[in-house]
């Protein structure tokens, strides 16, 4: 055939790898054009981060003179670190609530028919894409309602925060986890019931520890959506409560004498802010990649 | 009771039987026997803080609602569809509405290249193939409001952006421009869940393809548009759906970029909804404008609901 004789006859003696996708050179333009375009702007804050305001506000990419004040001052001109403790609290008690109640939702929603169960599951993807801003007044006005119903402040307060965060954190816990346990085998759970398990006994004895993988899933990712959220915060919150994504917008407005925000030090808690994130990602990004992609696509 | 013998039974013995096989304990479990509390901690919440805002976020956008008559929100007069009425003709909803629609289709477009582009590099083995991947990937998992606090600051007038391009004095977070400002970095924090997408279409490309294709002496062009291309046209349909759908909710990224009052080209509606309630404390107004998100959003979220795996495999005729 005239197809085979063309093919030889350009390459010849070349050991072709047929899962190959691009030619060498193109590939090497693609990865360096992407690469440059993911990498530049992450360089640029780890030397922003070490510039002076000033170096910053003339718009240098190399700092004209290296400096670590930055990283010294940030945490007593704003208080970084409050809104880091207050950021913490609240993201991580919303990623491990949410996580365990989701575990126990998916269960019976994954492994038990009944009527309405196609609407839960429906609602649960339906949920996640509600917009932020149709529930934020909503719940502003219930949370100041009822706290002056039964006398406790709630808007304000950290747990306040925590009620609230749970509108975006639980639809998606709950969503990752009914995708990965839809992925286990049901033969050992009905095993155990066979030698007399309690449901509740076959969830937590042989359900959950085999769910881990779903659970670093479903708790990094509502970590990071309690982390990120700057519009429940900036309402719900007092300058006591703060989260750091708050916090973080003050030095907008901060200014030194001179009348330049506080560049360097925007820069550098912004890195503060990023890298604890992104170290847990890289650490756990074997399932949190497959997690993730499985639970949008399937 | 041996096979036969069933066999042999006259049909009041035969009730008899389907009876004690009704008795029968995984039978019976199916029946009465689901742990159905275990939805009780999870429905009650998602009731009290989803379901019930949703509600009442409806009954608020019929009250006249401004900070005098929120405190006694139960007594604020109820005009209807006022509210509504004065979105649409008195304020820049529409103007909103639009900057939304069109700035998220933009930005979700330029992604999909970028995306695909970078799994197909990644797909093949290199020296240094795992770190570029981590790296593809850090974009999209940095927090959106650092992401708009750095980029802030490398468009400023004198920023590092102008600078470097000999630009100095261009307005990026003002004016006209604002609005590739915005496309700019959002497809920057975005086009990696493209990117992750697309690699998982890539991996339920068979190797038998792969060696057909080799067979058929297709170059890498056509194997590419030929033979991959159809392989990612749902994962991409996916990957585009659920972009569009984070972009026309996304308040952070224009918040933290321009501040607000945004500049009216990135005048996004979660942005116009969030002055007009907390800024301008005409709530009611408000949130009217909200219920005009929810119903922009319903249209990608009835595509995203048609195509993502509801059930569970175990009760096949419920699909759908």
């Amino acid at each position: 055939m005239s197809f085979t004789t063309r093919r030889n006859s350009a390459r010849p003696t070349a050991p072709v790898e047929v899962t190959r996708l691009l030619p060498t050179w193109i590939l090497a333009i693609v990865l360096i054009v992407l690469g440059l375009l993911a990498a530049v702007p992450l360089v640029y804050i780890v030397l922003a981060s070490l510039n002076s305001d000033l170096g910053v506000a003339r718009g240098e990419f190399w700092p004209s003179d290296f400096t670590f004040d930055n990283y010294i001052d940030v945490w007593s001109s704003v208080g970084l670190a409050s809104g880091i403790a207050n950021s913490l609290i609240v993201a991580g008690s919303v990623a491990v609530l949410s996580s365990a109640i989701a575990l126990g939702t998916a269960y019976a929603l994954v492994r038990f028919p009944f009527r309405g169960r196609l609407t839960a599951l429906r609602s649960l993807v339906g949920f996640q894409s509600i917009p932020g801003t149709l529930l934020l007044l909503p719940i502003f006005v219930l949370f100041a309602s009822i706290g002056s119903v039964i006398g406790v402040q709630i808007i304000g307060t950290l747990w306040g925060l925590i009620i609230t965060y749970l509108t975006f954190a639980l639809p998606f816990s709950t969503w990752i986890m009914v995708t990965y346990l839809r992925g286990l085998p049901i033969s050992l759970e009905e095993a155990a019931r066979i030698d007399g398990a309690s449901h509740f006994g076959v969830l937590w004895r042989i359900v959950l520890p085999l769910s881990w993988p779903g659970l670093i899933v479903s708790t990094f990712f509502a970590f990071l959506l309690g982390w990120n959220d700057v519009m429940f915060a900036s309402v719900m919150t007092t300058p006591d409560t703060r989260t750091v994504a708050v916090a973080l917008q003050i030095f907008g407005a901060a200014q030194e004498g001179g009348g330049i925000p506080l560049y360097g030090q925007m820069m550098a808690s912004s890195l503060i802010c990023a890298v604890p994130v992104v170290l847990l990602f890289l650490i756990f990004q074997r399932y949190l990649v497959s997690g993730l992609t499985s639970g949008s696509v399937k | 009771m041996t096979m036969t013998e069933l066999a042999k039974a006259n049909p009041a013995e035969l009730e008899v039987v389907s009876a004690v096989r009704e008795g029968d304990p995984a039978r019976r479990r199916r029946r009465s026997d689901r742990p159905l509390w275990m939805l009780g901690p999870g429905g009650l919440l998602i009731g009290f803080v989803i379901v019930v805002p949703l509600a009442l976020g409806v009954y608020l956008s019929f009250l006249d609602l401004d900070q005098y008559t929120l405190r006694d929100w139960l007594s604020a007069p109820f005009v209807g569809l006022a509210n509504y009425i004065e979105a649409v003709t008195q304020t820049n909803l529409l103007g909103a509405i639009w900057v939304s629609v069109s700035y998220s289709i933009l930005a979700t477009a330029l992604t999909v290249p970028l995306g695909v582009a970078a799994a197909i590099a990644t797909q093949n083995a290199f020296r240094g193939r795992t770190a570029m991947r981590s790296l593809f990937l850090i974009p999209y998992i940095i927090p959106a409001f650092v992401v708009g606090t750095v980029f802030r600051t490398v468009l400023a007038p004198e920023g590092v952006l102008n600078s470097a391009f000999g630009m100095q004095g261009t307005l990026w977070l003002n004016g006209p421009n604002s609005y590739w400002a915005l496309i700019m970095v959002q497809v920057w924090s975005a086009w990696p869940f493209v990117y992750l997408l697309t690699l998982a279409g890539l991996q339920s490309v068979d190797h038998e393809v792969h060696e057909a294709s080799a067979l058929d002496g297709a170059g890498w062009w056509r194997k590419l548009t030929h033979v991959i291309f159809p392989y990612l046209r749902g994962p991409l349909a996916l990957a585009v759906v659920i972009a569009t759908l984070h972009h026309l909710n996304n308040f952070t990224l224009p918040f933290v970029l321009f501040g607000i009052p945004a500049p009216s080209p990135v005048e996004v509606l979660p942005i116009l909804t969030y002055v007009t309630g907390f800024q301008s404390l005409r709530f009611g107004l408000s949130a009217a404008m909200a219920i005009f998100s929810l119903i922009l959003v319903l249209i990608p979220l009835l595509v995203y609901l048609r195509a993502v795996r509801l059930d569970s495999g175990t009760d096949k005729g419920e699909q759908r």
